[in-house]
């Protein structure tokens, strides 16, 4: 026989048992201690709805055991209780519980000296759950879907609501918080289920998702359902609620001792899990349902003892221990239930058993149903809005609520009175709030089901009210004029108890990306960073000889992050003039030129090449973050002006090497048959060429401030290339570099990176990048803002600054005259030029200029221009 | 609250696959914007139309009839 572990034993299931169930059989009785008096509590309710059975299962705390089915589970522990869950010494609050009234911290634990005192121990000995330790947790996925109709709760309600829509033609969603029928006790409402759910099953219009519970109905209706491995977030046109709803927990001394059972849940052990829940017991009702669950619990051989039941309840009922109009007061036992007081016609009696079986009026399970009060298209059907109704009834009213003209909001059932007895009875099985917190609350002024909630903490626990909110509204309506005083508490998200990591659902580690060369920058020992959803090398290893690579020799880059679009069609050239401030018409095929993205406000928002081709497309580069906003602006726009243009995003699609460095077209001569020289492919010109039998498109630029060839080719082909390039490379020890280097090295030719020098509201003219702004073309995005601004002088201006020792860290504030003088934006303390560079965003004056100074502690940077390595551009035009 | 939007190229898709611009405002190209032009909104409490992008899906841009308070789309427009 298959087992689980339940601290350190091995416990045996059978097919169909739940935690629960095998506990039981292994004579387990204790199965958790209350939350402030540590009282023993068994199993009570068996349908997941009072906190009697919460357990850690797996490492998760707070699981009921009696809904989960053993198979699932590898190990159980009991939470709470020291030095056991069987004899915790904690108990002797209970004996104490005249000193510990509702609120008690606030009363007798005055002043904060006091309190700094007893908090550790009160939070030692409160809460019913320790947060495991864990390295990680897995994140349940988040998945979006659109039912029609969904129906929560696949009772018979809800099973004849999902068939009549369906029905109807409307697709539908039904969740059940289990399994249809998993929680129910042989019986007519058995059989209705059974009936049903195959019809169900094989509708192709209803999807039916077991194990899924709905954890709060938003607005919209929007419904988060709480799956194994993903929150489901479903969005339907239409809700129904059909939850069902719970025999009520009854008032009376003893009353949450092992031993007393919801009626239910009682029939569920004996008829389902044949276990027997005692031999002599008592049953007390006022169901038409009483009966049903006596006959199944002395088929499986118990014998009932004493059966109260109401007058209703009674009428045609034929059993030797009836006794009509009975109640109970009491419970007795210390461990478990050893005998019950009833009293009847003003005679009490003591009577002998071991059971006590509770089938009282029933109270809905709506606490999604008030949520969802005020949301349109919401509804509810069966014992969630009739709690206590017929199977037929409850039937005919989830066919009723689908075809409902308009889904009414839900009706709320109005409060019922619950018989009350004297004594300690447990009202919230959850906080431990006993019949006399409530009182004492009312003696205390707090007189409405709202704020006795709030101060006593009654429905506040694990069960959301499930056993107490009708005791809380009965308490209130007993004493109150005021209607409203005793309405239903505000009932929030969630329902049911969310861990962290399911409210998380969907937040995913990021997105990864990665170039066709990943693996090969992982072989040279790369150092990674991100850029946008990419990982791209930092580094590898040797920033200086990175840097003295590129600067004396050869140095190589993946760039295949780089935004890459090719816009073709017969409005390409319209479409660009009308994007880009610089002039498009006039780039001769196989010339490029450089181009600022601006937004319509004239704040540059990206920058790359644009290279015109011989079809009369054109070849545009961006950044590696900002390819798709870059690629999203191109078509928003080719949208709007309505123009005939084909926008292709191909930054996946093909790879991109730069090779930079004196040696550079010295290597690629070496791989090419193609014409290189300076006079045939000279700087800002871009060709077709062939490198090692890869086809590339070489783009010569000098964003580095060397000779460079960036090659654009398939990505499917990188390796090759990237490969062919260092074996061509070797005998002028060509390295691999990393983005440090680029940093260092387009600094110090005062290059600026869009996104790190230039912030949200920058300006080409503040960016130091005027030049790049034809004002006297008749439009472009961005310059009806940028002329009225003309006028304005300057804010924030993007300036390079000269350090004659280390340069300040990228982010650093600097001063004039010891007031703040702006950021630096990009820094690097350059060994070869033997000063500090910075780039920094530096306030203006009222004159519209910067300081001539600026200082970073001691030292005191000159303000330029920013071109430090080769001002007059020769070098990249060799 | 979440809602389906129809994009013309891939049919209804949930809302969080697209990208939402704002409300729609003339054309730069026939009017230059500058000022309040630019940056103010109508900020409607009721129908507008507005552009959305399908930035996981097919990357089309189209406009949309939404009434803000409810997110009822006008599938007409």
């Amino acid at each position: 026989m298959p087992t689980f572990d339940f601290e350190g034993r091995a416990i045996p299931y059978e097919p169909g048992d739940t935690v629960a169930s095998a506990l039981y059989r292994a004579d387990v009785r204790t199965f958790s201690r209350s939350f402030k008096f540590h009282r023993p509590r068994g199993l009570y309710c068996l349908t997941g709805d009072c906190p009697n059975c919460l357990c850690r299962v797996d490492g998760a705390g707070e699981v009921p055991a009696c809904t989960t089915p053993a198979e699932r589970v590898r190990a159980v522990e009991r939470e709470g209780g020291w030095p056991s869950p069987e004899r915790d010494a904690m108990a002797v609050n209970w004996r104490l519980r005249k000193l510990l009234p509702v609120g008690f911290y606030y009363k007798w634990v005055v002043g904060v000296q006091t309190w700094k005192r007893i908090e550790p121990m009160v939070r030692r000995a409160a809460g019913r759950s320790a947060i495991p330790a864990s390295d990680g947790v897995e994140l349940p996925i988040r998945r979006h879907v659109h039912p029609e109709l969904l129906v929560i709760g696949a009772g018979p309600a809800g099973l004849a609501a999902a068939l009549a829509a369906a029905e109807d033609g409307v697709r539908v969603l039904l969740v059940d918080e289990s399994r249809p029928g998993f929680e129910v006790a042989p019986g007519p409402t058995a059989d209705a289920i059974a009936e049903l759910l195959p019809q169900v099953e094989a509708h192709e219009r209803v999807e039916l998702l077991t194990d899924s519970a709905a954890l709060a109905v938003h607005e919209g209706p929007l419904v988060p359902i709480r799956r194994e491995g993903e929150l489901l977030v479903a969005e339907p046109r239409r809700v129904i609620v059909a939850t069902g709803a719970v025999e009520s927990h009854q008032l009376f001394a003893g009353n949450d001792l092992p031993g007393i059972w919801l009626a239910r849940g009682a029939a569920r052990m004996t008829g389902r899990h044949r276990l027997s829940i005692g031999t002599r017991v008592v049953v007390a009702g006022s169901t038409s349902e009483a009966l049903e669950h006596v006959r199944t619990l002395e088929a499986g051989g118990a014998r009932v003892e004493r059966l109260l039941l109401d007058a209703d309840a009674a009428a045609g009922v034929q059993h030797p221990a009836l006794r009509v109009g009975g109640r109970i007061v009491a419970a007795h036992g210390r461990r478990t239930l050893r005998a019950v007081t009833i009293e009847q016609g003003g005679r009490t009696e003591r009577i002998a058993c071991d059971a006590l079986v509770l089938a009282s009026a029933r109270v809905p399970r709506d606490g999604l149903l008030r949520q969802a009060h005020d949301v349109p298209g919401v509804s509810g059907a069966g014992e969630a809005v009739d709690p206590g109704c017929e199977l037929a009834a409850a039937l005919a009213s989830g066919r009723a609520a689908v075809r409902a003209e308009a889904a009414a909001p839900a009706a709320i059932p109005a409060p019922r009175t619950c018989a009350r007895a004297a004594g300690s009875g447990v009202a919230c099985l959850c906080e431990d709030v006993l019949q006399e917190d409530l009182e004492q609350a009312w003696k205390e002024g707090y007189r409405s089901t709202e704020i006795i909630k709030r101060y006593s903490t009654v429905t506040m626990g694990p069960c959301q009210g499930a056993m107490c909110h009708h005791h809380l509204k009965a308490f209130v309506a007993e004493r109150s004029d005021a209607p409203a005083a005793a309405g239903p508490t505000s009932a929030r998200p969630p329902a049911r108890p969310v861990r962290m990591s399911e409210l998380a659902a969907g937040v995913r580690h990021p997105i990864e990306e990665r170039t066709a060369l990943h693996e090969l920058h992982v072989a040279a020992g790369a150092r990674w960073e991100w850029a946008g959803h990419w990982r791209r090398p930092s580094n590898y290893g040797d920033v200086e000889r990175e840097y003295r690579a590129v600067r004396e020799r050869v140095g190589v880059m993946d760039v295949g992050t780089l935004g890459k679009v090719r816009v073709s069609g017969r409005d390409a050239v319209e479409l660009l003039e009308r994007i880009y401030p610089c002039n498009i018409g006039n780039i001769a095929p196989g010339r490029m030129r450089y181009g600022l993205v601006l937004s319509e406000a004239g704040h540059v928002i990206d920058d790359g090449v644009i290279c015109a081709l011989e079809d009369g497309a054109f070849y545009l580069t961006f950044t590696t973050t900002g390819a798709g906003g870059a690629e999203a602006w191109l078509r928003r726009w080719a949208a709007e002006w309505n123009l005939r243009v084909n926008i292709v995003n191909q930054t996946r699609a093909l790879g991109g090497i730069n090779l930079a460095g004196p040696r550079a077209r010295d290597v690629l001569e070496a791989l090419s048959t193609d014409e290189l020289s300076n006079e045939s492919f000279p700087y800002l010109h871009h060709r077709e060429i062939t490198v090692a039998g890869v086809p590339t498109r070489a783009i010569r630029l000098g964003f580095v401030g060397e000779l460079a060839y960036e090659l654009h080719h398939p990505a499917s082909q990188s390796r090759r290339l990237w490969e062919a390039l260092f074996e061509a490379g070797r005998r002028y020890d060509a390295a691999p570099h990393g983005l440090d280097v680029v940093n260092a090295l387009r600094l110090e030719k005062g290059h600026i990176i869009v996104g790190q020098d230039t912030d949200f509201d920058t300006t080409p003219a503040a960016a130091g990048i005027g030049w790049a702004v034809r004002g006297e073309k008749p439009f472009f995005l961005g310059k009806a803002e940028l002329e009225r601004r003309a006028g304005d002088p300057p804010q924030r201006v993007l300036r390079g600054i000269r350090w004659p020792g280390g340069a300040p860290p990228e982010g650093a504030v600097v001063t004039a005259a010891g007031a703040f003088a702006g950021a630096v934006t990009s820094s690097w303390d350059s060994g070869a030029l033997g000063h500090g560079v910075s780039l920094a965003l530096l306030q203006c004056g009222t004159d519209g200029e910067p300081p001539a100074t600026v200082a970073y502690g001691d030292a005191v940077g000159t303000v330029g221009d920013g071109v430090f390595y080769d001002p007059e551009g020769v070098k990249v035009r060799a | 609250m979440g809602f389906l939007l129809t994009c013309p190229h891939c049919g209804p898709r949930d809302y969080t696959e697209f990208s939402f611009e704002g409300e729609l405002r003339p054309d730069p190209y026939e009017t230059p914007l500058t000022g309040m032009t630019l940056w103010a909104r109508e900020n409607v409490a009721g129908t507008q139309d507005e552009r959305w992008f399908h930035d996981l899906g097919c990357r089309r841009w189209f406009i949309v009839n939404r009434d803000t308070r409810t997110n009822e789309i006008d599938a007409d427009v």
